[in-house]
């Protein structure tokens, strides 16, 4: 079930991928917004960190940048 | 008839006159642009599910994080980052270890600084960089180095990149308050015997990076990665608790392999909605499977705020290792009572406020200042709240005698 999921995804982006249109750097005022930024911008950057260490999980975009065990 | 050559000398006429000619005083102006980002932040936590108390106890913590990170562009091939930050941390579980070595860690710290360079090769649109850091804390010394490389594809509508962070670890206590690390710090009543020969540990990241322009109003990034840490895994100073009233110092194995992979699509909606949506799915070979799927709404209030709400769900199995207080069976090879291995669920709710003014030619001012609040509740009792202020300053200089001016 999880594995057709994962298909039915990735089937999903590559279309999404193949239907780009092309965007002259004129036209990106929306693109450009701080908002739009990928990754994790500003403020976010600290509860990424926090997650981390409170979570078994991380990375994916999200990875630290400075070593610390957060073991407490 | 003459009418036409009238009209055809005027047009040329005016071509001629808007027509660009050679200034004997133009010069090639360089820009340098240093961006500085200053982050403070608190942190509160409590719940009563300590590792150092074998996952009973208390848990309560308060974090005060200062990091301050300047970004130098000398010109558009060059660029420099450093980045500095102090967290004050203080931890009542950590004052369950002793009351001796730890009692004085009731009030701890840690130091962080990280510094790199970048370089842009403008043929291929390619980037590179390096960059190395180092953390001190008082159970815990961390050096690390990273290298980056990215590339644009023509049009700048796509880019690849890579990076791989090192992470080299000592785990000795004592560093911080005397220089001389002494030795691992284990709970009170187990220091009858050294429960590890080793103290380090190492950690390599490699994350690799695909974004895409979609449209005008889209775009799209794929963040696949592979970790391995190998060495000391656990925490020498927490405790596990057996079913047969047997009391141990923590055991994990001795590497772990750590698969994520990232996608988050931004979308403008309209004129003042920016829709923010972020979902992680994550592997390791502990037994942990997470999901992450973070929303987010920007909404432009006027031209100078920003509202952004936001929701965090979360969800992981738990680590084949952990088992709670005085669950664990005596013959098992790896035990953990950390419940940040355990099987939960969390919510994270958040609100935050930019304000970017408009910076003038002749002013000095913030670029951006933003204000963030998260809730933040797991399934197993934990609570925390965190706050965020970050504060933002660029300034952009001529190089060749022009003025100084902020930069919007």
């Amino acid at each position: 079930m999880k594995l057709k999921i994962l298909i039915i995804a990735a089937i999903g982006i590559f279309f999404s991928l193949s239907g780009c249109e092309s965007v002259k750097p004129y036209q990106r005022k929306y693109l450009n917004d701080y908002e739009m930024k990928p990754g994790q911008p500003g403020s976010r950057r600290f509860e990424e960190q926090v997650q981390a260490y409170r979570e078994g999980s991380s990375g994916g975009g999200s990875s630290k940048s400075s070593g610390g065990c957060g073991c407490n | 008839m003459k009418k036409r050559y009238i009209v055809i000398g005027l047009l040329a006429s005016s071509l001629a006159s808007f027509a660009q000619r050679p200034d004997s005083t133009y010069k090639k102006r360089k820009l340098s642009t240093t961006d500085v980002q200053i982050i403070m932040s608190y942190y509160t936590q409590d719940n009563d599910h300590s590792a150092v108390t074998g996952g009973l106890g208390t848990e309560d913590l308060q974090v005060y994080a200062t990091q301050i990170a300047v970004d130098h562009q000398r010109d558009s091939s060059n660029s420099f980052h450093f980045d500095a930050g102090l967290d004050i941390i203080s931890s009542a579980s950590t004052d369950n270890i002793d009351f001796v070595k730890s009692s004085a860690s009731k009030i701890d710290a840690r130091t962080h600084v990280n510094t790199g360079y970048n370089r842009k090769f403008k043929k291929k649109s390619i980037s590179a960089g390096a960059s190395g850091s180092f953390s001190i804390e008082s159970d815990y010394t961390s050096v690390g180095g990273a290298l980056y490389f990215s590339r644009l594809n023509p049009s700048q509508s796509r880019e690849i990149s890579m990076s791989l962070q090192m992470f080299f670890d000592d785990l000795r206590w004592g560093r911080l308050h005397d220089g001389h690390p002494e030795k691992l710090i284990y709970p009170v009543e187990l220091r009858n015997k050294e429960w590890f020969d080793h103290y380090r540990r190492d950690s390599y990241n490699l994350e690799l990076g695909y974004f895409r322009i979609i449209n005008k109003r889209m775009s799209l990034g794929i963040y696949p990665g592979v970790a391995y840490q190998s060495g000391l895994l656990s925490t020498p100073f927490h405790r596990v608790y057996f079913s047969d009233s047997v009391r141990r110092v923590e055991n994990l194995p001795l590497s772990r392999v750590k698969f994520p992979v990232g996608i988050q699509l931004n979308t403008f909606l309209g004129g003042r909605w920016i829709a923010r949506t972020y979902y992680r799915f994550y592997w390791d070979d502990f037994g942990v499977v997470g999901h992450t799927l973070n929303l987010e709404g920007a909404y432009k209030m006027s031209r100078v705020f920003t509202i952004t709400p936001s929701i965090r769900i979360y969800a992981q199995t738990e680590a084949d290792y952990f088992k709670e207080y005085r669950q664990h069976k005596g013959a098992e090879e790896f035990y953990t009572s950390d419940y940040d291995l355990s099987r939960f669920t969390s919510l994270k709710p958040g609100l935050g406020i930019r304000y970017a003014p408009y910076s003038g030619k002749d002013r000095t001012t913030f670029n951006a200042i933003e204000l963030r609040y998260a809730f933040y509740l797991r399934s197993d009792g934990m609570a925390a709240h965190m706050v965020t202020l970050f504060i933002n300053y660029s300034q952009e200089k001529k190089k060749n005698g022009g003025n100084n001016m902020p930069r919007q």
